[in-house]
């Protein structure tokens, strides 16, 4: 068994195109999306129909939400609201209510936890080590027999480890694939798909197979300036345009 | 052109538009210099009552080097804060926050709604900390930044001079902005 878990494509239908040719290259059984299909980029109703195709696992991520929920859009910051709104005429009815119907969380055959930002909310963060160990300790409380949590929001490649001692560290990342010790638990960010924020402009996500405990990182380059002009042309701001060229 | 705005409600009700400056700014950007006290002025680093520096500011507008936001009534500007970045080096990281507001719209929670929003964009630009340096006994200044999630971090004392030439004191305040986002 082989699956792709996948974060935060916020509509940029081309870095998904890329991603999806990549995981139909590598055999994947199944895809798990962490949320954000939507905001920011210009292809929101694209991509929420793509990922419906492939019959993604999804959760909810915040700018999912925001699609229905005003008060969250307020809380957005103008570029982050400007998009959103935007996107909200562009999505078809049933798009939408796919959206609103996500859940917050997903048990997967109660191996791993999917979720976008943390287990508790879709908008708060995973990247300070007290942020982790709080994660952890809900996990040991409230999801006994599961080790692993994959997570997005922040856009960034992590994974952070928990030893049986109850050391909370985050491992250096490269290409190489990282074996997982069943004895330890792990929050793991696959990255963004469509609006990384690493330094790198090239879409991310990963690989799991459980039976191997083995995790593998991708980064594939996609069709950045056409996804760029989209951007412009729809008059969204021209710095979300710009963002993707430099990763951040 | 794009128009990227949103609104915002201060303690009286009034509406307020939070936007980034434009070029076509230059003009209501001077009114707004034009219409501050001296005692605000002295926090500028400028002669912003020079309406040759205020077009230039407007004419070379970068928002990688400093982005300028400014909060509207009626299509008046009535505060404005700039967080400047370093593109290079050690402090690339670092965002510094200067804010003014205007003083009738002062103790309303417009300078705690502005930085709250500059706090978020800085997430946006990938700055991990921001920096503001804040008069000691601005206890306004000081609520509305600690409201935004700074902290105060250090004194130096005796760093500035008043208008009266007398030195006075400096408060450093941090915002950890992955650490501000913690629910």
């Amino acid at each position: 068994m082989k699956i792709a878990i996948i974060s935060d494509i916020h509509s940029n239908i081309e870095a998904l195109h890329a991603v999806l040719r990549k995981i139909d290259k590598e055999k994947v059984d199944v895809i798990v999306n962490l949320g954000d299909i939507v905001g920011y980029n210009a292809s929101p109703d694209e991509c929420v129909t793509e990922i419906r195709k492939c019959e993604a696992i999804s959760v909810s991520g915040n700018h999912d939400s925001a699609v229905h929920d005003l008060t969250a859009r307020e809380s957005f910051n103008v570029f982050a609201n400007q998009a959103i709104r935007w996107s909200h005429f562009k999505l078809s009815k049933e798009n939408k209510d796919f959206l609103k119907k996500l859940p917050l969380l997903a048990i997967v055959w109660d191996r791993f936890i999917a979720c976008h930002g943390t287990l508790k909310s879709n908008d708060s963060y995973i990247v300070k080590p007290f942020q982790a160990r709080r994660m952890f300790n809900i996990m040991r409380k409230e999801y006994q027999r599961i080790n692993i949590c994959f997570f997005g929001h922040t856009h960034r490649q992590a994974v952070w480890s928990r030893d049986v001692r109850g050391k909370v560290k985050q491992l250096k990342l490269n290409e190489n694939p990282i074996h997982l010790n069943p004895e330890e638990m792990y929050l793991i960010n696959p990255g963004s798909v469509g609006q990384p924020r690493q330094n790198d402009w090239r879409a991310s996500f990963l690989t799991f197979e459980p039976e191997e405990a083995k995790i593998t990182f991708y980064s594939v380059p996609y069709d950045l300036y056409k996804a760029q002009q989209k951007i412009l042309k729809a008059e969204l701001p021209s710095f979300l345009a710009e963002r993707l060229a430099e990763g951040v | 052109m794009e128009i990227v705005a949103k609104q915002g409600k201060l303690k009286d009700s009034t509406i307020v538009t939070i936007r980034p400056m434009v070029k076509g700014d230059a003009d209501a950007l001077v009114k707004f210099f034009k219409s501050l006290p001296d005692d605000l002025l002295l926090f500028v680093r400028h002669n912003v009552r020079d309406e040759s520096v205020v077009r230039i500011w407007a004419e070379n507008l970068d928002y990688k080097r400093v982005f300028p936001l400014l909060a509207t009534v009626e299509n008046k500007i009535v505060a404005d804060v700039t967080l400047h970045r370093v593109p290079f080096g050690w402090k690339r990281h670092l965002g510094k926050v200067r804010i003014v507001v205007s003083p009738e719209y002062q103790k309303l929670g417009l300078a705690t709604l502005m930085l709250n929003e500059i706090v978020d964009l800085a997430a946006e630009f990938g700055l991990e900390k921001l920096w503001a340096e804040v008069p000691l006994d601005s206890r306004g200044a000081i609520a509305a930044f600690r409201n935004a999630g700074f902290s105060c971090k250090a004194v130096i004392e005796d760093l500035v001079k008043d208008k009266e030439g007398r030195n006075a004191d400096i408060l450093i305040m941090i915002c950890d902005v992955a650490a501000h986002y913690d629910q």
